[in-house]
């Protein structure tokens, strides 16, 4: 696999405010250079050798560090792992370096047929098996640590024997995984089948989350809908502002993924995101 | 198992029953609340449905919104998705065109597809640094019939009984008249080139000439299979060379 020319930032992504890296945001980043923290990519865009948007993303790479966040993978699915599908993310990890690689808590394929959503898991304990030892041999094939996200939720399992966050813990206890702590999607999730969204990131291993995700959400009648398509609202920041206090200063993306604005809208939220960090981090100074 | 002891499904029975009615709406799944599994249903549809559209352009602009919806609907019936990456979704749309509408005044929609789909390949594959015509300089006149050009990865080479590349060239906006089928067959080239992507259409003996290269023809089994004379040759030669098609030569 081609090694770029020049070698990205090194180190760990900082703890700080970083932006998703768009089709439409591109030219713009690579050439403006804006001061944000890092970018994140979505893993499957970049599986293929060649393409304009893998050269993008190299040209980005070498200004600035990179997360690799994938949708496709359905480590949860009881069908299993497409190992094509692993196979390129090893590929993409290869040559793009990233700093950090995260995944969700999902399914996505049943019957021979891929359904290209996350889909919700039952909290049990065959589940938390099943998703723990897909996502060790997931972790054992690429030779990287994965971070593992929880979705945005519209129905439950009556089935379902754990909270979401025991879930989630025990998955990152037997497979050594880090977590991806989607606050947008902890608020999302606790309005639609009811349960307290502090209670959900207090039930986590703090030491285990890795990276925060912050997003918007629609209203439909009485179910909030996770389109990741607008400002983070402020009943999320509160949120977030919660979880950092607890956990401590993370990675923290802006994930604005439909209606995507002007690059200047997602570097304003970073901004907001960064000082909340900034706050954080004076009082535990 | 004990009467009273509620049954509890398995893993791969949960998710079986919530793919079911993901594709049946009529079908009963364990969750709560049920009616949500619309939310899914739709995201797994829109998500399918955008891929296609990103990868058929051309064709939804020639059937209008409303039936290439219809289309959708029922290629993801035939053809559902196989892959976690959202760009094969439109990979059996061609041979599903063809088998619908084989036969009608419509069929030449297929080979308008094979064209777009040729397109999306192109723009993933890998676009090597173009040999110069200059390195035929290196190898005696003798041996110049018996070289093996290698030609770039993207480069992918249709051919339709339909006037396809005219549709395409002509349907890059809104509102363009239909084409007169009775133009006939054309052939051409889909191909990468940098961050462009080029659809061009070709004389026969030219695109000849390039299936046989790419089929790993020696340069004078290829001019043969083509037909051509001496001065098509010399500007097939530099055509290939001059457009950055010859990656390498052997």
């Amino acid at each position: 696999m081609a090694r770029l020319e020049s070698r990205g930032v090194p180190g760990p992504i900082p703890a700080c405010a970083g932006i998703g890296f768009r089709s439409v945001h591109h030219h713009e980043l690579v050439a403006e250079r804006p001061a944000v923290g890092w970018i994140e990519a979505h893993t499957e865009n970049y599986f293929h050798e060649g393409g304009a948007a893998g050269r993008a993303l190299e040209r980005a790479r070498a200004n600035y560090p990179l997360s690799l966040h994938g949708v496709g993978l359905g480590l949860g699915s009881a069908e299993g792992v497409d190992r094509e599908h692993l196979i390129r993310v090893k590929r993409a990890i290869a040559r793009f370096e990233p700093a950090l690689v995260s995944e969700h808590a999902c399914w996505g394929r049943a019957g021979g047929e891929f359904f290209n959503d996350l889909l919700p898991l039952p909290y049990t304990d065959e589940a938390v098996e099943l998703l723990a030892r897909q996502v060790g041999e997931a972790q054992d094939f690429l030779g990287a640590p994965l971070l593992i996200e929880n979705v945005s939720a519209y129905v439950s399992f009556e089935h379902s024997q754990l909270k979401e966050w025991e879930f989630l813990s025990a998955v990152a206890a037997i497979s050594g995984c880090g977590l991806l702590l989607d606050v947008n999607n902890v608020y999302v999730s606790s309005k639609n089948l009811g349960f307290d969204a502090q209670a959900f990131i207090d039930g986590l291993p703090a030491d285990r989350v890795g990276e925060i995700h912050l997003a918007g959400h629609a209203q439909s009648g009485n179910l909030l809908i996770d389109d990741h398509g607008s400002q983070v609202c402020e009943a999320v920041w509160q949120l977030y502002r919660y979880a950092v206090s607890r956990i401590g200063a993370v990675p923290t993306l802006i994930e604005w993924d439909t209606h995507i604005p002007a690059l200047s809208t997602l570097v304003a939220e970073s901004r907001r995101a960064d000082a909340i960090l900034g706050e954080v981090r004076g009082l535990a100074a | 198992m004990q009467s009273s002891e509620k049954y509890v499904a398995s893993l791969r029975e949960m998710q079986s029953a919530f793919a079911a009615a993901l594709r049946d709406p009529a079908v009963a799944c364990a969750v709560l609340p049920a009616e949500n599994l619309s939310i899914y249903r739709n995201n797994a549809a829109v998500s399918f449905r955008v891929a296609l559209e990103g990868s058929y352009p051309v064709v939804r602009r020639r059937v209008g919104d409303d039936y290439f919806r219809q289309l959708t609907w029922q290629y993801r019936e035939r053809f559902p998705s196989r892959s976690g990456d959202l760009h094969w979704i439109g990979q059996d749309f061609p041979a599903f065109l063809f088998e619908h509408l084989q036969g009608s005044e419509y069929a030449w929609l297929a080979d308008l597809a094979r064209l777009e789909w040729a397109r999306s390949q192109a723009a993933i594959a890998k676009v090597e640094p173009p040999m110069l015509a200059d390195v035929l300089g290196r190898f005696a006149p003798g041996q110049l019939e018996h070289l093996v050009f290698g030609l770039q990865p993207s480069l992918q080479l249709i051919a339709s009984d339909f006037p396809i590349f005219s549709v395409w060239l002509a349907n890059q906006a809104d509102n363009a008249s239909p084409v007169d089928q009775s133009v006939g067959p054309e052939c051409g080239m889909v191909r990468a080139r940098s961050d462009l992507l080029e659809v061009r259409p070709l004389e026969p003996r030219l695109f000849s000439y390039l299936c046989a290269l790419e089929a790993g023809a020696p340069l004078g089994e290829a001019v043969n299979t083509a037909g051509l004379d001496q001065s098509a040759l010399v500007s097939a030669l530099g055509f290939v060379f001059s457009e950055g098609l010859v990656s390498s030569v052997r």
